[in-house]
This record gives structure tokens, C-alpha cells and sequence, in this order.
């Protein structure tokens, strides 16, 4: 009965207190203590969970395992020139790279580990207030041929940040499509491709037309986004329910499967 | 005392860390497991409801602290979850093996249930109906396969730390 209520006061002290509840300040400290076991743990259980994520998603087993057998000899000698190793400092080196080419100072982060819940997608990286990272910053990886998004900064301790993805459900950001130039709200939907909602009507959407961030603040959503950062492709139109808005699916243009590092931009995050 | 209180606080922070780690990379069509719901109910199958509310309280408000959400959502729903679940073990009598595994999925699908409510009468929540049976249905599933993994472990470290009972003559 006891902890009932203390769950129940909980819950309403941090729903009124928000972000500077006296819970908050538990939580970044929570999180600074997690986030260097969590990159232990990380270090050691990513090839085994890379493993299994690519065995889970082999269509067919039996046929899969034909053409490996015979990719095998070959990829063991690369295997054995260390290629885990070059493939994390190649993809490091892109990120930098990147980071070369973009307008805002960036802080480069590492990916130590992913959310604990269904409900929500979020990731957790290893800089935080120390780096100079603040609350709804921009998150980008790619390489120096172009940023993509990831996300935005939500919450933020002094060694470690939590990052929303942007196929978060509670994500959105202003979106233009590449050809057409019409623009619309890009909202995350989960395990599902992105949908970007409230274009124009007869625009006309060409399949794998890409998507990029506008730049402009959307009414009553976090966050602001440099412009010209890829969000990702149109995988589909979905029909139109009516003749106000189209609506289109975006497939993320990041991995966030295999995300292991990325630029947080110390851009301006609000229009106030 | 102290030694129960360790291994209690070595469990959660373990599930924790796999949860965010490695289960968040092995997913069973999408959906993470929730270790955090399996050792609530495990503790509570083997301990009684009250230390089930208790590690239910505190494995919660460890993960909460995690999440993007108003604190307290997972820490109220496993409080009730444990309780619950150690009160319902009493009551049944049956020597099935695979009581433990039934008693997990049946545990996590209406735990989950349970936390989404919450939420979304908090106006946090918004995911579709499909993508929360979806959910629940599957985090079950995923508890019935890992229980036989979990279980045996999870007896052997609690009733390591169990503090010996003194009988005076």
C-alpha cells in the first residue's frame, strides 16, 4: 500500500514538476552512473546481438546459409584482418568527416546503448552538459557527402544524453521533398516507416524522392533543425482520406540498427 | 540482510543493462523484452507478494528514471504487478514445471496492458490499438522463452542471500 502511494506521488510530482522536478535532477543522475556500465556492457555484447539481429532477419534460412557457406572462405580472410575494427573506424572517420563540413560546431558521440522501453525510441550516447550538449540540440550521423538525421536531445546529465530518434512517435519536423519542393510535417511512427503528413494536395511524389529538414519551427513542437539535412526517402503515397492534406511514408535514411556514432550540432533550438 | 539487499540491487541493474544492450538489438518482430517484468514476477513467484512489491517498486523506478516519461508509470505498475503475482502463486496448486513460464506471459501481457492505460490517460501515449496488442501479446511470448533461462538463476541467487533462519532451543 505504501509504495502504491509513493508510486502515485511520484507520478504526480514529476508530471507537475517536468523537467525541473526535483525527480529530474534523479534522473540525471541515474543516467550518469548507467551510461558508462552501459558502454562496458556495449563493447562487449554488440557482435553478439548484431548476431542475432541479422540471423532474425534472414528470409530463408536454408537457402541464406548456401550462399554464406560460400561467402565464408572469403570473409574469413577479412575477418581475420580485424574487419570489425576497420568497419568501426571507417564509420568514425565518416562521421568526423562530416563534422568537418558542417556550418555549427559538432560534438561527435558514441552510441552506448538503446532505450528500455516498447513505447518509446530513443538512444543513449556518452557526452552530455560537459561536451556543451543542451536539451533539443539536433542529431546527425552520416558521412561528408551529407548529414542525416537522428534525432533530437532530451534529456541531458553531466557525461551522457538520452536522444530521441526521430521514428519516436512523439517526433516531428518540418520536411521538404527534394523535387517536388512541397513541404509537410514528418512524424515518426514507431517500427513503421515515417509518414509525412499535410502536403499539398496534387503534388505530384515521385517513389525514392528525398526528403530533407526545412528549418523552420513547427507550433507547439520541440526542437528546430538546421535546413538541408536528409530525413530519408519516400517509401510510398498513402492514400488520401481527404482533400485537405496527402500524405506520404518516409523511410529513415539513418540505420538505426547498426547507429554506433553521431554528431550532436550545436545549433540554435528554439525560435523564441 | 545486507547481502539480500545486494543481490537484489545486482539483479535489477543487470536486467537493466541487458535490456538497453543486448536485448535491444534481439528483438522478436520489433518488440524488446521486458526483463524488468519477468524478475518482478519471478522474485514474487519465489518470495510472496510482498518482496514482490517491493524489488516490483524498485526495478521500476530504476527504469523509469531511463525514460522519457512521467516517472513513476513502470514503478506503480510493477508494485501491483508483484503483489499480485506472489498473492496469485499462493493460491495455486499445481506441480506443473511450466507454471513459472505461464504465470510470466500471463504477468507481462496484462503488465504491459496495464502501463499503456496509465499512460495514456496521462496523455503520454498515443500508439495505435493494433501496436499495443501487438505489444503485449509478444513481450509475453518473449517472457515465456527467456523464464527457463531466468528462472533457475534467479532461485539459485535468491536463495543464496536468503538470511538463515535461527532457531533458538
Amino acid at each position: 500500500m505504501t509504495l502504491v502511494a509513493a508510486s502515485l506521488a511520484v507520478i504526480t510530482l514529476d508530471y507537475r514538476g517536468g523537467e525541473n522536478g526535483p525527480l529530474a535532477g534523479l534522473g540525471r543522475t541515474a543516467l550518469t552512473v548507467i551510461v558508462p556500465m552501459q558502454r562496458a556492457v556495449d563493447t562487449v555484447t554488440r557482435p553478439i546481438g548484431n548476431f542475432f539481429s541479422g540471423l532474425a532477419h534472414l528470409p530463408s534460412l536454408a537457402e541464406r546459409n548456401r550462399q554464406l557457406e560460400a561467402e565464408n572462405r572469403e570473409l574469413l580472410a577479412a575477418a581475420q584482418a580485424n574487419g570489425y575494427k576497420q568497419g568501426l573506424y571507417e564509420k568514425l572517420s565518416a562521421v568526423l568527416a562530416l563534422r568537418s563540413t558542417l556550418d555549427p560546431s559538432a560534438v561527435p558521440a558514441v552510441v552506448t546503448g538503446s532505450g528500455v522501453s516498447n513505447f518509446e525510441w530513443t538512444v543513449t550516447i556518452d557526452k552530455g552538459s560537459d561536451a556543451g550538449i543542451a536539451r533539443d540540440m539536433p542529431v546527425v550521423t552520416g558521412t561528408q557527402d551529407g548529414a542525416m538525421l537522428v534525432g533530437r536531445v532530451v534529456e541531458v546529465s553531466t557525461n551522457a544524453s538520452i536522444v530521441q530518434l526521430m521514428i519516436d512517435r512523439n517526433f516531428s519536423v518540418a520536411g521538404v521533398l527534394a523535387d517536388s519542393r512541397a513541404t509537410g510535417l514528418v512524424v515518426g511512427e514507431g517500427e513503421d516507416d515515417m509518414r509525412m503528413g499535410l502536403v499539398e494536395p496534387g503534388t505530384a511524389v515521385g517513389g525514392n524522392e528525398s526528403v530533407f529538414t526545412q528549418g523552420i519551427c513547427v507550433a507547439d513542437q520541440p526542437g528546430l533543425y538546421p535546413p538541408g539535412i536528409l530525413i530519408g526517402q519516400v517509401s510510398r503515397t498513402v492514400p488520401s482520406s481527404n482533400a485537405i492534406e496527402e500524405s506520404v511514408s518516409v523511410r529513415p535514411a539513418a540505420d538505426f540498427s547498426t547507429l554506433e556514432f553521431v554528431l550532436v550540432l550545436q545549433a540554435r533550438t528554439s525560435c523564441s | 540482510m545486507i547481502r539480500r539487499v545486494l543481490s537484489i540491487a545486482v539483479i535489477i541493474l543487470t536486467a537493466l543493462l541487458l535490456q538497453s544492450t543486448v536485448f535491444a538489438q534481439i528483438k522478436l518482430v520489433g518488440v524488446k523484452p521486458e526483463l524488468m517484468y519477468l524478475v518482478t514476477i519471478i522474485v514474487a513467484i519465489l518470495e510472496g507478494p510482498r518482496e514482490g512489491a517491493v524489488v516490483g517498486f524498485a526495478g521500476g523506478m530504476a527504469q523509469d528514471f531511463l525514460l522519457n516519461q512521467p516517472k513513476g508509470i513502470t514503478a506503480l505498475t510493477l508494485t501491483l504487478l508483484g503483489y499480485a503475482m506472489g498473492l496469485a502463486r499462493q493460491y495455486i496448486v499445481s506441480p506443473s514445471p511450466l507454471l513459472p513460464t505461464m504465470l510470466v506471459a500471463a504477468g507481462t501481457a496484462i503488465g504491459t496492458a496495464f502501463w499503456q492505460i496509465m499512460a495514456t490517460l496521462l496523455g503520454q501515449y498515443d500508439a495505435p490499438l493494433s501496436y499495443a496488442v501487438k505489444v503485449c501479446l509478444l513481450t509475453a511470448l518473449y517472457g515465456a522463452v527467456l523464464t527457463p533461462i531466468f528462472y533457475p538463476l534467479l532461485r539459485r541467487m535468491l536463495e543464496g542471500s536468503r538470511p538463515q533462519r535461527v532457531v533458538r532451543y
